[in-house]
């Protein structure tokens, strides 16, 4: 393999770390509140409203039905108004957090949901307003599931990122894309297609180590 | 202390309503530990939950330490709870915080500052006898000790109330004992006032004041302990008392037990004492005026509130004339005998 590839390489793989977690970052920004007030609204929980609930619902919905190849393409319009380009990884990062975050505050919910229901209540009793009971309790609580919900959403990302390499996003798919699917050249394929692996692994690897650490239960 | 006024709580289910609780009333003098005893189902945790309002009532009124909470808006609602404790029957402790953190939890919903919270929270913590165990996570601690634990944390933030939703019904007889003792204790050193809920007997002899019988959603009689177990007026508050006191016969006495009398059987006898029963020592009286020997095989004596009451097996050793009289003579003195056959 020559050096350029080399360097093509860990550029590539430099930037699918930086699409994934940068957007991963942005996802649960607007994820990780977004699931919560999925959650508080549900009835019987303590900001219970079903019109609320029901409309952020309708919206996690749509964005999660529309497939993410189509979701990058269909932005493109707001990606530039926010980046100003709709080309490269800082593109790619607009859609995949848009992408993400209904994905995330979906899997927050369930995380939350898996809280005993006893926990709430002591909270309530001993005073707690909403917004304590979500930061002390169910938060601190969830964490190992939250972090479990983490490593999937950004094992998901690292395929996103990939197929957003097949629209000029950059990172370890454009080069697989480009190499492989264009140029057929299987050992950049390949190589490209191991070094994904490996970082799936690793965040899972991390995802998994760090849920056991924070996990009292 | 604690008042509840006319308290109704309908639950609608569709288009059903279900009535939880029918215009309940009950006062909590100051200082005193007051029991509702009730069957599942019988209302009596929505009855504890109507306290501190996690449950609204459809109607009445909850008046905690002269404060009226029913119109209070969430705010001020949430600020009346910090002086209403309240453990729980799965303890519901922070799984993701230490014993530590937990029992400073409330503390900091309060913005304590640090150091106060450090002082305090070991206070607590020595007070319920847990001081090794600051920093041990909840999954390690037993159950009594959890509940040890919920016990502090609610006593971090200086209530005047503790309301207890069957906070024993989880452990063993042994560790609820040692629990019930830190319960009475609190209550008189602290001078908290407590509100329990169960469906054990035991815990109410054990150490309350005053005790009510919740069924259906009714309180069908309340008043203090010694007289609801001396002269309990409805069957629900007999049979209660009776659980407290239940005798099986014993497996080798239950194999020769015959219906009929027999020349070489005795007759077995229950003797159920209540607060009604003369308080005489009538073995020792029937052996000397009948000639009649009595085998004790199983007994259940208690005391509470000044009387005596329990139940007793015996095995009667004398003639059958005798025998009739001894009969005869405990129920003049309000014992009740059951003749369980012939052994």
């Amino acid at each position: 393999m020559s050096d350029s590839m080399i360097l093509l390489l860990a550029k590539g793989a430099w930037e699918t770390i930086v699409m994934t977690f940068v957007s991963g970052f942005f996802g649960f920004l607007i994820g990780l509140p977004t699931g919560v007030l999925l959650y508080l609204t549900r009835k019987g929980q303590v900001l219970e409203h079903r019109t609320l609930n029901n409309v952020i619902s309708v919206i996690v919905n749509i964005f999660r039905s529309i497939p993410f190849i189509i979701l990058i393409v269909w932005m493109i319009p707001f990606t530039r108004a926010l980046v100003g380009t709709s080309i490269g990884v800082e593109a790619a990062i607009v859609p995949l957090s848009i992408g993400a975050a209904p994905f995330i505050a979906r899997l927050i919910e369930n995380s939350l949901i898996e809280v005993p229901g006893g926990l709430v209540e002591a909270a309530r009793a001993m005073g707690a307003t909403p917004f304590q009971i979500v930061y002390k309790v169910l938060l601190p609580e969830a964490l190992p599931s939250i972090i479990n919900s983490a490593s999937v959403t950004l094992i998901t990302l690292v395929g996103y990122s990939a197929m957003g390499g097949a629209v000029g996003a950059g990172g370890l798919g454009q080069i697989g894309y480009q190499y492989g699917y264009v140029g057929y050249d299987v050992f950049v394929m390949n190589t490209v297609l191991i070094l994904l692996i490996m970082l799936v692994f690793l965040i899972q690897f991390l995802g998994d180590f760090i849920a056991k650490k924070v996990d009292h239960r | 202390m604690i008042e509840l006024r006319n308290i109704t709580k309908k639950f609608y289910q569709k288009t059903k309503a279900i009535t939880a609780l029918s215009d309940v009333t009950l006062t909590v003098p100051e200082g005193k530990i007051f029991g509702v005893i009730g069957a599942s189902g019988a209302g009596k945790s929505t009855l504890i939950r109507c306290v501190n309002l996690l449950e609204k009532p459809t109607s009445g009124e909850v008046i905690v330490d002269g404060q009226n909470l029913i119109n209070l808006s969430s705010k001020e609602l949430a600020k009346a709870r910090r002086h209403i404790g309240m453990i729980f029957q799965h303890f519901n402790l922070l799984s993701s915080r230490t014993v530590f953190e937990n029992v400073a939890f409330s503390l900091e919903l309060d913005h304590t500052p640090k150091q106060e919270i450090q002082k305090r929270v070991s206070d607590l913590l020595s007070l319920v006898g847990l001081d090794e165990k600051h920093h041990d996570y909840p999954v390690n601690l037993s159950g009594g000790q959890k509940q040890r634990v919920a016990i502090a944390r609610t006593l971090a933030s200086n209530p005047k109330v503790l309301l207890c939703d069957e906070a024993t019904s989880a452990l063993d007889p042994a560790t609820t004992k040692s629990i019930l003792a830190l319960l009475k204790d609190i209550n008189k050193r602290l001078n908290i006032t407590i509100l329990l809920i169960t469906h054990e007997m035991d815990v109410v002899k054990d150490i309350c004041d005053e005790v009510a019988v919740i069924s259906e959603g009714q309180l069908i009689e309340q008043g203090a302990v010694s007289e609801i177990f001396s002269h309990p007026k409805t069957a629900l508050a007999k049979e209660f008392i009776a659980s407290s006191l239940n005798l099986e016969i014993p497996v080798d006495y239950k194999e020769r037990l015959v219906a009929a009398p027999a020349a070489d059987k005795r007759p077995l006898l229950k003797l159920e004492f209540t607060g009604q029963s003369v308080d005489d020592p009538v073995l020792s009286e029937v052996a000397r005026l009948f000639q009649i020997d009595s085998n004790v095989i199983s007994a259940r004596m208690d005391y509470a509130g000044g009387v005596k009451f329990g139940v007793m097996l015996i095995e009667v050793f004398g003639t059958q004339e005798n025998s009739l009289r001894a009969i005869e003579f405990y129920q003049n003195k309000n014992i009740k005998v059951e003749v369980l056959g012939y052994v």
